[in-house]
């Protein structure tokens, strides 16, 4: 077990146990059953689901739910704390906090999948290749990857997002950057287990093309860590959106963007002003934690 | 009172006939007494005549005078007072400090001619008198005398000389060319003798000593072998020399028993300044009793100390504002009704009451805020008129809206005053689509093309206070003007301009300022909807600190009590 | 032994050039010019033009990159033109202040969060494992932002104690310092905990299940001996590769929290030189995180595989 190459605390380390033997297409279909089952019968998982669901239903009918317009401003009304009006209360230029927690949930929960899946999917290649080839490509892509870990996320994400002007789309492409590295080194491992099955000398005899190999072979096997790594990551996802926006990085005002309005209010509590920070910083916490335990649970279905 | 009167025309008989002229609209209730001694001081006149004039010669006490908070009790001696502000950005170089961080820095240990005060008036420091020809065109300054460098070097005229023709030089880039430029030359300044100094302007200007004040912070009086380096000595001839300086964290400084004012020698052991990289660490520095004074916080980072009972807040009126340009030689702002009709979009209550919590005069889409003194009073405040704006748009041909990008930086309310304006124009069915960068990238190279500043169709602009309008009327808004945002050209602008900048007397500056401020309602192409207080808080037992709308801080008769 | 070291080693090296190449690319790649960040926006062209020439910004980039890169190898780090400070000393000092967070941060989450672990695995499954599994979890799972507000909140302000800023008065005394930097070290207690513990806790239920520690058992030793003994070896080991990765983090990852409480670490000088496109601090300062964390992993595998074959072959007292 080699030191685990995630700057941020909690990666896991290479699951051994989650890559499979060759196995034909029933037997596989079985399992599956099998591991959903476990998964929706481990209360962690149910639980994280739930809260996640949520925030999800939050994101997609927000509109429809939220009680004020996010966006409606009233500056004489700025400030006001929580009441019948405004159960949250209201921001520094007088919108509903409620309104714009709810409606919030959508921009985090647009960026940090998206980001995820993009990292999940060019980690998984830059794994499949940096996995199967060894030798001179390994070598050098792993110290290209090495390099990239030395970094601390948040000092990537901050050059990037000074040079190319804060935006939805840079910080999905930070992300995708920052996360992709980390995802490729577990599926590196994991393709480096499977590569010496017979399946892949089968292919390799049959004179497959290495494509085919790495995407239609090994690939299908090495889904279990993939998925794994892709709830891990998006926990941590939602993590650094919220941390680039509230270093005034990441989705611009007037956007109801969690991190953005705890950035926005965090020197005001000290007069008082609670209600605008402890909400988003909630609803975040939440969010994060409720990724988290579905990732728990999936991280443990695919152990068996 | 017959030799009261025979006092003031013995004085009216010596005076030039500006001060004649001055001292007239003062008997006929023009000018109030405030301003009247204001601006006798300006012309030279030595605020003792001047007060005696004004008492002599007014009418009963402007009722315009603004209530100051008062700091309560008188000081005591001893003690450590413990200033908190914001982290200089960039090097301690007087040439060169542009920022709020830098010149609060530079006004402890340095020293200028003039301290332009709190109320804008001008007192003597390097400077004990000074006077002007007829005309405006040529200053004579009468130098102090036992004024002495930390280092143990008198002052005097060459030092002053030397000083200025660095500030004025344009190869040395100093941030005082955008006070200077038009105005002095380098070269301009000659010694008459070793104590005074003789400006010869490129331009009559009425304004020329507060050109040489505190205003223009870089002016402080350096030794005539000066070559750089301010930072290892802070040198110069104020009241505090330097103890320590700890680069990104803060500065110790000392008294300097040699100061050559005995009555202004601080009654502190030490004064600490404490640096903090953004405002709310400031604040929070502030509650948590790192530091006995805050040098200045905003409303919207300040709320917590506004209403905190321990805190004495002092709030000074000021030429603060930003500037909100639209582009007028593109789309969509290339048409004079659609900008009108934007500036009437906008909520100036909401501004006021709302977003600075009335700590702020509303402004009227000029340079000219409530607090000069040649701002022309007969002006019609605009205010916001959503149906008329509409007929504008209709008539204009966009009855239907349009997007527009909107430019500005994270810092102080900008991106607050941004959304607010995003909701008004909405009514109208304008998009506003909001672009906040850091300043840096809005600044860009501050050239034409290279900066999001003076490129962009939209941007707001943070303007810090000033004591005269006249820069603020030149860069932003001449044909030729460097900081010209809105691309605004106009001829009949620029003749005005140079009619006020020449206008010695309060009359035909008032007449001047009136035609500009018709003429910039009418075109529209900058937004100044409010010019917000100066505020800054001291803890409540801390007494007499005294502080100007720019920032400046004095605490060398700081105490507690 | 050797060998695998000596490889290590070299790759790292190899790693560290690419980091830099990575680094100086991601510099100039900053918008805005170097001379100009420094006049400020009002000074004149000839000016700005003049600055950058003698600051050699209109070299080729080959040429700056060798520059840099030689002296640093010859402990020249440069001068930051916008400061008016040499590179070494900027960075220098704020290292220094991010140390000292950081060990005491590491004081008191490293035995913490092992006592944590250690316990947890041992009661698997009940509902004290639960609680401080999904308890450091969730801990680390909030941001660091939002624990350093909540504390500020409830510590300075609320309760009066502690200080809502970690830069001490200069001059202050070891205890003094401590005291200031006490809520920040707090919030990165619960940002690590939940991490390492859960690391001590897996590698704490792989040893109870190893065949050692079953022999240890049916010898007749008294579980506390084999949890002391065989046990626990094994649980550090994952716990110290935890550690040293988190030290990269530590030292200039913090930007966050450096900057709440306005403390002059590595994290706050990087975010604030980027801010300003200080290139010389930035450059350099980033190298520095990467060449730390690099080391501190390299120590760390090192370290790992020095002690595992001990214990791996079970080693007794």
């Amino acid at each position: 077990m080699t030191a685990s190459t995630s700057d941020l605390p909690g990666a896991d380390p290479i699951l051994a146990g989650a890559v499979r033997p060759d196995t034909t297409s029933t037997e596989e279909r079985a399992a599956q059953r099998e591991r959903l089952r476990l998964l929706l019968r481990s209360k962690v998982f149910v639980v994280g689901a739930l809260i996640v669901l949520v925030w999800v239903v939050c994101a997609i009918f927000g509109d429809a739910i939220a009680p004020n317009d996010p966006f409606a401003t009233d500056p004489l009304k700025d400030l006001t704390s929580p009441n019948g009006t405004y159960p949250f209360g209201t921001d520094r230029v007088g919108r509903d906090v409620l309104s714009r927690v709810i409606v919030g949930a959508r921009d985090i929960l647009i960026v940090a999948p998206i980001a995820t899946i993009l990292a999940t999917v060019f980690g998984t290649a830059l794994g499949l290749v940096t996995g199967y080839f060894r030798g001179a490509v390994d070598n050098m892509l792993s110290r290209f990857i090495d390099a990239f870990l030395a970094l601390p996320t948040v000092i990537i994400g901050l050059l990037a997002i000074v040079s190319l002007g804060p935006s939805r789309w840079t910080v999905i492409l930070v992300i995708a950057l920052v996360f992709a590295p980390i995802i490729a080194r577990t599926v590196r491992a994991a393709v480096l287990q499977e590569r010496e099955m017979e399946y892949v000398s089968a292919a390799q005899l049959r004179n497959e093309r290495t494509l085919y190999i790495l995407f239609a072979e090994i690939l299908p096997n090495v889904m279990g860590p993939v998925m794994v790594e892709f709830t891990v990551r998006l926990g941590y996802a939602i993590f650094t959106v919220a941390t680039l926006s509230f270093l005034g990085f990441g989705i611009q005002p007037p956007a109801p963007d969690w991190g953005l309005q705890v950035f926005e209010h965090y020197g005001l509590i000290s007069g008082g002003y609670w209600w605008p920070v402890l909400f988003p910083a909630l609803a975040i916490a939440t969010l994060v934690i409720g990724v988290n335990m579905m990732a728990d649970g999936i991280a443990k279905a695919f152990e068996r | 009172m017959k030799r009261r009167q025979e006092r003031v025309d013995a004085i009216r008989a010596r005076s030039t006939e500006r001060e004649n002229h001055l001292i007239d609209e003062y008997r006929f209730g023009k000018i109030g007494r405030r301003e009247f001694v204001r601006r006798a001081a300006v012309a030279g006149m030595g605020l003792p005549m001047a007060g005696f004039l004004a008492a002599a010669c007014g009418q009963a006490r402007d009722p315009l005078e603004q209530a100051d908070e008062a700091q309560q009790g008188a000081p005591s001696k001893g003690g450590t007072i413990r200033i908190g502000q914001q982290t200089p950005s960039g090097a301690l170089d007087p040439v060169t400090v542009n920022n709020q961080g830098g010149l609060t820095v530079l006004g402890q240990t340095g020293e200028y001619l003039i301290w332009s005060d709190r109320d804008l008036k001008p007192q003597p420091r390097l400077a004990e008198s000074w006077s002007s020809n007829d005309d405006g065109s040529v200053w004579s300054f009468k130098l102090r005398q036992g004024a002495v460098f930390h280092d143990g070097r008198t002052m005097d005229a060459e030092d002053v000389v030397t000083t200025f023709d660095r500030l004025a030089d344009p190869d040395n880039g100093s941030n005082a060319l955008s006070a200077l430029t038009g105005v002095l030359s380098k070269g301009g300044a000659k010694t008459v003798d070793a104590s005074t100094v003789e400006f010869t302007l490129d331009a009559p200007n009425g304004n020329f000593p507060f050109l040489t004040s505190s205003d223009n912070y870089n002016a402080i009086i350096l030794p005539k072998d000066y070559e750089g380096d301010w930072e290892k000595t802070f040198i110069g001839t104020g009241p505090w020399k330097l103890g320590e300086y700890r680069p990104g964290e803060g500065i110790t400084l000392l008294p300097n028993e040699q100061y050559w004012d005995p009555a202004r020698r601080p009654l502190s052991e030490k004064a600490e300044i404490v640096f903090f990289g953004n405002e709310q660490s400031l604040i929070l520095g502030f509650q948590g009793n790192q530091v006995d004074y805050v040098v200045q916080f905003s409303v919207s980072g300040g709320k917590a100390l506004l209403t905190d009972p321990t805190v004495v807040t002092t709030e000074l009126k000021s030429s603060a504002h930003r500037q909100c340009h639209l582009r007028g030689d593109i789309e969509p702002f290339n048409d004079k009704r659609i900008r009108q009709a934007v500036a009437l979009l906008v909520n100036r209550t909401n501004l006021v009451d709302g977003l600075l919590d009335t700590k702020t005069d509303i402004g009227n889409d000029s340079p000219f805020a409530p607090v000069f003194p040649s701002t022309a009073p007969d002006v019609r405040q605009r205010e916001q008129n959503v149906a008329e704006a509409k007929k504008l748009l209709e008539a204009a041909g966009v009855a239907d809206g349009f997007s527009v990008t909107l430019s500005t930086w994270q810092g102080f309310e900008m991106p607050d005053y941004a959304q607010l304006l995003q909701q008004d124009l909405r009514q109208a069915n304008i998009r506003l689509n909001l672009s906040i960068t850091d300043a840096g990238t809005y600044y860009g190279d501050a050239t034409y093309g290279n900066s999001r500043w003076l490129d962009s169709q939209m941007g707001i602009t943070e303007y810090g206070h000033r004591g005269v309008p006249n820069v603020l009327l030149g860069a932003p808004l001449l044909s030729t003007g460097t900081w010209n945002g809105a691309h605004f050209k106009n001829k009949t602008y620029d003749k005005l301009f140079a009619d006020y900048t020449a206008a010695i007397d309060l009359d035909s500056q008032r007449a001047a300022s009136k035609q500009i401020q018709e003429l910039l309602l009418d075109e529209s192409p900058i937004l100044f909807t409010y010019f917000y207080y100066f505020l800054s808080g001291a803890k409540d037992y801390v007494a007499g600190i005294d502080t100007t709308a720019m920032g400046h801080t004095d605490v060398s008769q700081a105490g507690f009590v | 032994m050797k060998r695998f070291i000596a490889t290590r080693i070299l790759l790292s090296i190899v790693t560290l050039l690419i980091l830099s190449i990575l680094v100086f690319v991601a510099s100039q790649v900053l918008p805005g010019n170097v001379a100009r960040n420094i006049l400020g926006p009002l000074a004149d062209q000839a000016s700005v033009d003049d600055l950058n020439s003698q600051l050699g910004t209109d070299r080729s980039l080959v040429v700056q990159y060798w520059d840099w890169v030689t002296g640093l190898l010859t402990g020249d780090m440069g001068t930051s033109a916008i400061q008016q400070r040499s590179v070494f000393d900027i960075i220098g000092d704020s290292v220094v202040n991010s140390a000292k967070l950081a060990l005491l941060a590491f004081l008191i989450v490293v035995p913490l969060a092992i006592l944590g672990g250690v316990y947890a695995a041992l009661k698997e499954g009940t509902l004290r494992d639960r609680t401080i599994s999904l308890g450091g979890l969730s801990a680390t799972a909030v941001p660091d932002f939002v624990w350093a507000v909540l504390l500020i909140v409830i510590f300075p302000l609320g309760l009066g104690i502690f200080k809502p800023t970690a830069t001490a008065p200069p001059g202050s005394n070891v205890f003094e310092q401590v005291y200031y930097l006490i809520l920040p070290a707090i919030c990165l207690v619960f940002v690590l905990f939940g991490y390492i513990a859960r690391m001590a806790r897996a590698g704490t239920l792989e040893a109870l299940d190893a065949d050692y520690t079953r022999t240890a058992i049916i010898k007749g030793l008294p579980q506390r001996t084999v949890v002391r003994q065989h046990v626990l070896r094994n649980s550090l080991l994952p716990t110290i590769a935890v550690v040293a990765t988190q030290i990269g983090y530590m030292i200039g990852g913090l930007v966050v929290i450096e900057l709440i409480f306005n403390y002059n670490g590595l994290g706050k000088a990087l975010f604030e030189a980027a801010q300003r496109k200080d290139i010389p601090v930035l450059q350099t300062g980033v190298l520095l995180v990467g060449v730390v964390y690099l080391v501190a992993t390299l120590a760390a595998d090192i370290l790992y595989s020095v002690l595992n074959p001990r214990v791996r072959l079970g080693s007794e007292s």
